[in-house]
């Protein structure tokens, strides 16, 4: 536990400082001594010693570090005799920066998200995917990029506990806004991110014009709006793990929650007190994106992103830890019992709204403000 | 140069020296950052102070911080008053047990003491079962990620903070100005509250400006138990940092809460002689 939230606290202030030295508000001494002084350059230069005769894949650590070294890294392996090294500290768009940049790249593929991929692609410090290896018909409609390609999706989807609510189970999130029919408690993030989105639905606004709704400053603040009426039924959840607990410790009766957290709680709960409809939930990708210059080189690199749309290693993943596979054949190959739960499942895409990095990009500083205020006042 | 060159004074201040060094380093210096940051980010002028007066969010929050430390602080007076009283007027043995006991919460983590709370006070809590086993209540009550939450266990932590300065001077107080009163006819309560209460009130005083000065600050308490909906400033000022990554407004907030909290202890120099209460307690 300790360390999970040691890493997320340190994945923060990376990326806090790696802002301030993208705004050129801390020099580059300045950021490398801020990395240095949080520890996190020894761990970036744990790589330094290796060799091209290996790969290096990084993610955020945790279990999922564990998975991807057993299903795609061993796996490779075997495949190419090529060895895997698993490294789960982080690749934020800042530190990809700072080691291209410092010239000392020890990253070979990383696991990013849409928006750092266009930034870091932009601004030249990743490279293009090479489409004639890695399968662009592999990969979800809108999770492929210039500089960036999806290898596995999670979604914001609505959560509930049916046997606190009598079996009377919310399928949208006008129900939720009801809490006449169905009371309890609710949870929120206590971010806007993937949480506007369900107050939109909730105000009748088809999915597919939700980014539309809320491309207006009407449009958000009718949204904002929803939480200010609901508010005295919202506990807020600040990480993953909070949110879980919230179902656990039946202090909440609903709410909206990553879909890899929910697949936990279907394991830990009972199975007539959890449940999740992807109904109005809102999907968003995590990208493979490849440094500039990675030691193990451009074609090892899109080697093994290609190899990793296997549509069987990503039906392993999501069984392991709940991430949906990105590629589309996969779903056919998802265990009965697993349907339901995969976000990326053709009946679960059909009602789901991709996540919009633009409107994100554009809005959510000044969102953030006003929801904040609607949550507290 | 010779240890004879030196005056007493500067062998002193010698002494000082490496305190002094840490604090400027550590302390003096990143805070004059701070100070710094809050006035040139996003750009150089007083914008992000011009906040307090229009953000809404941000006045609520210090509405709040100030409304739970005032609350805190008149619960905290109130039940220190009455176990300080208890220790050294009521009973004579075990004075040394009791004072171990208001001590012991120290030795435990803030954030420990906070989640003892969750499991006490959650809706399947024990509290909560246990008012339902005894069929006092038929649906669980809503204890916690509530303001009334933050404020059991903010009072819970702040206790001792204030039994102690009211300890400390009731230890000082002769029993015998009471003893004359009630002597020449005065009431019990007219004994305590004209002879015996006027002579606490310096350690009810600096009772009160401790626990207050400790609960503005307040971090973790209220983020574990408020749900997220009792947004005291220095979670307010994470928030900024963290989420917005907008550093002006967070220094900014960091700055006016420190001045914030300076003008309550100059207030309060008026009424506490602020050199006895930190300096020579007990």
């Amino acid at each position: 536990m300790t360390d999970t939230v040691d890493q997320e606290f340190r994945a923060d202030f990376v990326e806090i400082a790696a802002h301030r030295y993208r705004e050129g508000r801390l020099s580059r001494r300045g950021f490398i001594a801020a990395l240095g002084a949080l520890g996190v350059l020894p761990m970036m230069g744990r790589g330094a010693m290796a060799q091209a005769k290996e790969l290096v894949i990084v993610n955020w650590g945790g279990t999922a570090a564990d998975v991807i070294k057993e299903v795609l890294g061993d796996t490779y392996t075997a495949a190419t005799g090529m060895p895997v090294v698993i490294d789960g500290s982080g690749p934020s768009a800042g530190k990809i920066r700072a080691m291209v940049e410092s010239g000392a790249v020890v990253w070979d593929v990383c696991d990013s998200g849409p928006g750092s991929a266009i930034i870091l692609g932009e601004a030249g410090m990743t490279q293009e995917i090479d489409y004639s290896v890695v399968d662009k018909s592999k990969v979800i409609d809108g999770a492929t990029w210039k500089y960036g390609v999806g290898n596995y999706v999670y979604s914001y989807v609505l959560a509930s506990n049916p046997r606190m609510l009598g079996g009377n189970v919310p399928q949208t999130w006008e129900d939720v806004w009801n809490v006449k029919d169905f009371p309890g408690m609710r949870t929120f993030r206590k971010s806007v991110r993937g949480m506007l989105e369900s107050a939109t639905m909730a105000m009748g606004v088809a999915p597919e014009n939700v980014y539309e709704t809320l491309g207006t400053q009407d449009g958000i603040d009718a949204a904002v709006d929803k939480f200010r009426q609901l508010r005295e039924h919202i506990i807020v959840w600040g990480s993953g793990s909070d949110s879980q607990n919230l179902f656990l410790q039946e202090e909440v009766s609903m709410g909206n929650i990553w879909s890899t957290r929910a697949h936990l709680l279907k394991d830990e709960m009972d199975a007539d007190s959890f449940t999740v409809t992807f109904n109005g939930g809102v999907i968003s990708p995590g990208v493979w994106v490849v440094p500039k210059d990675n030691p193990a080189g451009t074609e090892e690199a899109m080697k093994f992103i290609a190899f990793a749309q296997d549509p069987e290693l990503q039906v392993k993943w999501l069984e392991l830890i709940g991430s949906g596979p990105v590629n589309p054949a996969a779903a056919a190959l998802v265990p009965e019992n697993l349907k339901k739960w995969n976000p990326s499942s053709p009946e679960n895409l059909a009602t789901q709204i991709l996540y919009n990095d633009e409107w994100y990009a554009k809005y959510q500083i000044s969102a953030e403000e006003q929801y904040v205020d609607a949550l507290i006042n | 140069m010779t240890p004879g060159l030196l005056t007493d004074r500067h062998r002193y201040w010698l002494l000082i020296l490496p305190a002094l060094l840490v604090m400027i380093v550590f302390y003096i210096w990143p805070l004059v950052n701070i100070l710094g940051i809050s006035v040139t980010e996003p750009e150089p002028g007083l914008g992000n102070y011009t906040l307090l007066a229009t953000s809404h969010p941000i006045q609520t929050s210090f509405i709040i911080t100030f409304r739970v430390a005032a609350i805190t602080t008149a619960f905290c007076l109130v039940l220190g008053y009455i176990v300080s009283y208890a220790i050294y007027n009521a009973s004579q043995r075990g004075v040394g047990l009791m004072v171990a006991l208001v001590l012991l919460p120290f030795w435990i983590s803030v954030l420990i003491r906070s989640f003892s709370w969750i499991v006490l006070l959650g809706r399947s809590g024990l509290v909560n079962d246990a008012l339902m086993g005894m069929g006092l209540i038929d649906r669980p009550l809503r204890l916690m990620h509530n303001e009334f939450g933050v404020l059991i266990a903010m009072v819970h932590v702040m206790l001792p903070f204030a039994v102690l300065p009211i300890m400390a001077n009731m230890k000082g107080i002769d029993r015998s100005f009471v003893n004359a009163a009630r002597g020449l006819g005065a009431s019990e309560w007219t004994a305590f509250w004209q002879v015996y209460f006027p002579q606490t009130k310096p350690g009810v005083l600096s009772a009160a400006l401790l626990v207050f000065v400790l609960s503005l600050g307040f971090y973790i308490t209220p983020a574990l138990l408020g749900g997220g909906r009792v947004l005291m400033i220095s979670e307010y000022i994470t928030y900024q940092i963290q989420e917005f990554l907008k550093w002006g407004t967070g220094t900014m907030l960091s700055v006016t809460l420190l001045v914030a909290t300076g003008v309550v202890i100059l207030a309060a120099a008026r009424f506490v002689n602020l050199r006895r209460a930190f300096l020579e307690r007990g």
